[in-house]
């Protein structure tokens, strides 16, 4: 470390504190991440992640502990459909919504609450800086929808019993698709949370960018096969441990289905890694070359 | 102008357009380390000036270097550069201490490092005592002192600083612009725009005149003066126990454009176009007359008469 700061004879400007040079990349990130990451977990910004997390969740704890002949429980084939169902309607609502609210408010809310330009003037590369904010966001909203996709899937489950649960669980495909779940769920956080980070260096209001691109995704299946790349739900197809039942019913959940052939998980994952990469290349880019004007400058 | 060295602030031919809005327009500028003073109405270009030299804006046009750095590349940059900006917003939730202390950490400081740092800045602008009140609690004048202190803490070698008088009382007012003078006493670059004309009048080694986007004039405030006295003659004010006999001496030998007696008939106010003549006629006067002159002063060699001079007295500041 550099000698501290201190006056000198002759007002000779005195030999400021620098930050050591080894591990400073590091350090950045971390505080970065430090101070992100009490903002998307204490902050304004995770009451809408925990209320669209958890409100599905509170739904079906209040399903499951409404009394058992209600549900007509016909065995694990019907329930799995219908987490199928109730999983894609998380899908498409409170994950997208959750990365909708909280990845573009990274830069859009800076911009809003005139904050931004703390950061763009700190000596820290701006790709750096992205990466910063998107990994705090993704970290917590991951720790959202993980607890959130177990304990939906798990209170679907509860209605029959916890013996039966846990044969399903151990000895049946129920922890296999839970699992599937779960890692539908946290890639549907990586690759929408890239694309809104993007998309809020760009637009200030979220309502239209949320809407085209939610619109895009619907219409992802009838898309030509190029084009069906250009999207996340795309990739997670492949991981749905369970199609979408035909049987269900509704024309909302008619746009949820899958019309096309879903690619294997290996090139979904590898797909998905290389499409949130680039898009968060993008967005690097972008605030490189961002400039800091506030509404009435 | 000063010449472009490694430690000076070049602007070569810098314009900045927002959309069809002038920012500023064809800056030739360079800066050399003290304190410089931007003074212009509203929407002259003073914060775009400082929003292009700290990265925040780039320009339309021509280039930037800041100790021959471009400021564009923040990694190299801005461990040197500290600015205050005119915005009275924080990132929400954070006391005083943990808003510096943060954003030390983000500039790669280890704790104890940055800990320290963080006092010694909220100690020079005397705000040790709420360092842990939440920032949304802070008075106007505190909230200002802590984004000085922000501004302040990793101890750059430039420090821009937009209005950072703004809201704070006379004591506080006086601290502050002892820090600047400090460090623009270390060789620092002080770049300050204020409203408060008599202040950057008082602390400024170089002042740049704004107006409608345009660099009017810029040097030490006397220099500018030196500069318009051709269409501005230069105010002389002279107290003497014959202001009578002066203005006549003055006027017959042409060296002054108008002379007026003071209403107490203790000296005189006077315009001339040829300072030197003056002077030295002043000499024989005292001499040749037995005129006792109490003071000798230029009356408007002051920031706030360059200012009326080249800008008039539409959205003066104070």
């Amino acid at each position: 470390m550099s000698p501290a700061m201190s006056d000198t004879a002759g007002g000779a400007r005195p030999v400021a504190s620098r930050p050591a040079p080894e591990g400073l990349f590091k350090r950045q990130l971390a505080g970065i991440l430090r101070l992100e990451l009490r903002r998307s977990l204490l902050g304004r910004r995770a009451l809408g992640l925990y209320f669209l997390a958890f409100a599905p969740v509170l739904l079906i704890a209040l399903w499951a502990a409404t009394p058992l002949p209600q549900k007509l429980y016909e065995g694990p084939a019907q329930t799995a459909n219908q987490i199928a169902i109730l999983f894609q309607f998380y899908l498409r609502f409170s994950i997208y919504l959750s990365a909708l609210l909280m990845f573009m408010s990274l830069f859009r809310n800076e911009l809003l609450e005139r904050s931004l330009h703390y950061y763009f003037l700190t000596p820290v590369r701006r790709e750096v800086l992205v990466a910063g904010k998107y990994l705090a966001a993704l970290f917590s909203a991951w720790i959202a929808f993980f607890i959130g996709t177990v304990a939906l899937y798990l209170l679907s489950c509860v209605p029959w019993g916890l013996g039966e649960l846990g044969r399903y669980l151990f000895r049946g495909p129920g922890l296999a698709n839970l699992t599937a779940y779960v890692v539908t769920a946290l890639l549907a956080v990586a690759g929408y949370g890239a694309v809104f980070m993007l998309v809020g260096q760009y637009f200030k209001n979220p309502v239209i960018p949320g809407l085209v691109i939610w619109g895009w995704e619907l219409i992802n299946p009838l898309l030509p096969a190029t084009l069906k790349k250009v999207s996340v739900v795309f990739y997670l197809q492949s991981f749905y441990p369970v199609p979408p039942p035909e049987s269900a019913s509704g024309w909302l959940f008619e746009l949820f289905r899958v019309l096309a052939e879903p690619p294997p998980a290996w090139a979904s994952v590898l797909g998905l890694i290389v499409f949130t990469g680039l898009v968060i290349l993008a967005a690097g880019w972008r605030a490189r070359n961002m400039e800091v004007v506030y509404g009435d400058d | 102008m000063s010449e472009p060295t490694a430690e000076t602030i070049v602007f070569d031919n810098v314009s900045k357009f927002y959309g069809e809005v002038l920012g500023v327009n064809r800056v030739h500028l360079v800066l050399a380390p003290g304190i410089t003073g931007l003074v212009g109405p509203n929407g002259s270009g003073k914060t775009t000036l400082m929003n292009l030299v700290t990265g925040l804006l780039k320009p339309s046009e021509g280039s930037i270097r800041v100790l021959d750095l471009p400021p564009d590349r923040p990694e190299l940059l801005f461990s040197e550069i500290g600015y205050c900006t005119q915005y009275d917003a924080f990132p929400r939730g954070m006391s005083g201490y943990q808003f510096i202390y943060s954003f030390l950490r983000v500039h790669g400081y280890v704790h104890g490092e940055a800990e320290r740092l963080t006092w010694k800045a909220l100690e020079r602008v005397n705000m040790t005592e709420a360092a842990h009140r939440r920032l949304d609690g802070y008075s106007k004048g505190m909230r200002q002192r802590v984004r000085v202190a922000q501004a302040i803490s990793h101890e750059p070698r430039i420090l821009v600083l937009d209005e950072p008088l703004n809201g704070l009382d006379p004591m506080a007012r006086a601290e502050v612009s002892r820090v600047f003078e400090q460090l623009a006493g270390q060789g620092c670059h002080v770049i300050i725009s204020s409203h408060i004309l008599h202040e950057v009048d008082m602390f400024s080694d170089q002042v740049v005149f704004l107006s409608g986007g345009y660099v009017v004039a810029e040097g030490d405030v006397t220099g500018v003066r030196t500069d318009i006295e051709e269409n501005k003659p230069i105010q002389v004010l002279v107290r003497c126990d014959k202001p009578g006999l002066v203005a006549t001496r003055l006027f017959a030998a042409g060296a002054a454009v108008e002379v007026g007696l003071s209403e107490d008939l203790g000296g005189l106010l006077t315009r001339t176009r040829d300072p030197e003549k003056f002077y030295l006629l002043l000499n024989d006067v005292v001499l040749g007359d037995d005129v006792t002159i109490e003071s000798v002063s230029v009356a408007d060699a002051n920031v706030r008469a360059v200012y009326q001079y080249l800008i008039g007295s539409e959205g003066e500041p104070r």
